[in-house]
């Protein structure tokens, strides 16, 4: 079988020339800042940019504490970024940014790729099976309530 | 973005409820084989694997091939793919994180063309 593997593609228009968000990804105060929206309610960032340096980023949420860390295989200021992405809970995948220069403006594109067919597989054997036995528990009540109780 | 109806999703969340479905998929994620082969190590008849096959099949999840005299068992990628809301969890981690990035790159720019027009 083919090495078939899954990617993650985004774009996104920054309001920012490329140098400001170049430095918001290369910087611990500028991931701290946005690298914890939503949920999160505290990030911390250590990260040693540079060809081999490593990076590592502790997200909290009320409930939970994410750690993320990876290595850095291309630096290249302020067009590129290429780092390994591990997290506790998910095999090592990769994440290609690049920052498009559009004068006072700029562009982000996001690859985030290496999601391999076995490992979302293996994925879908954990993960799913908890959203599914959610759902099997909800089908049983839903349809308990038609049933005479035991 | 997510392109699988409701319906979809329900024939696939009700395929992956059972454990042995599960245990089927996970043995298919290392190569196609046949029900024989993936009726070996569960402790149900070929019968019974044969029926999972079918809910797996209406699903989208698994494709069955006729190859000499036996039927091959696979994994349909895009069948996974597209019932895959876990890379669809990666896809919304960084959209929000970019809204917020947004966010910070136009104060910081702000700040830099401020200090720009002080210094003039």
């Amino acid at each position: 079988m083919p090495n078939q593997s899954e990617t993650v593609r985004i774009r996104r228009r920054m309001p920012a020339p490329r140098e400001v968000v170049y430095e918001a990804w290369t910087t611990g105060e500028g991931l701290r800042y946005w690298m914890c929206p939503g949920d999160v309610i505290s990030a911390e960032a250590t990260l040693d940019v540079r060809g081999g340096g490593s990076f590592r980023i502790v997200m909290k949420t009320p409930t939970e504490e994410h750690v993320q860390t990876g290595i850095y295989e291309v630096v290249e200021p302020p067009a590129k970024l290429v780092f390994t992405w591990t997290g506790s809970n998910h095999p090592p995948t990769r994440v290609i940014v690049e920052f498009l220069d559009l004068g006072d403006e700029s562009e982000i594109v996001i690859t985030h790729e290496g999601f391999t067919i076995p490992d979302i597989a293996k994925r879908y054997e954990s993960g799913w099976g908890a959203i599914a036995d959610k759902f099997a528990a909800y089908l049983a009540q839903h349809h308990g309530q038609n049933q005479p109780r035991r | 973005m997510v392109e699988y109806s409701r319906d979809q999703l329900s024939q696939v969340l009700a395929a992956v409820a059972d454990p042995t479905r599960r245990a089927i998929v996970a043995t298919l994620a290392r190569g196609p084989a046949t029900i024989s082969e993936i009726a070996k190590p569960f402790p149900v008849s070929f019968n019974a694997v044969s029926k999972h096959m079918m809910v797996l099949e209406r699903a989208g999840l698994v494709e069955r091939k006729v190859s000499g005299r036996e039927r091959v068992c696979r994994l349909r990628p895009r069948g996974l793919r597209r019932a895959n809301a876990w890379l669809e969890q990666y896809r919304q981690f960084w959209e929000d994180r970019l809204d917020a990035l947004e966010n910070y790159v136009a104060s910081k720019a702000k700040e830099r063309r401020d200090l720009n027009a002080k210094s003039k």
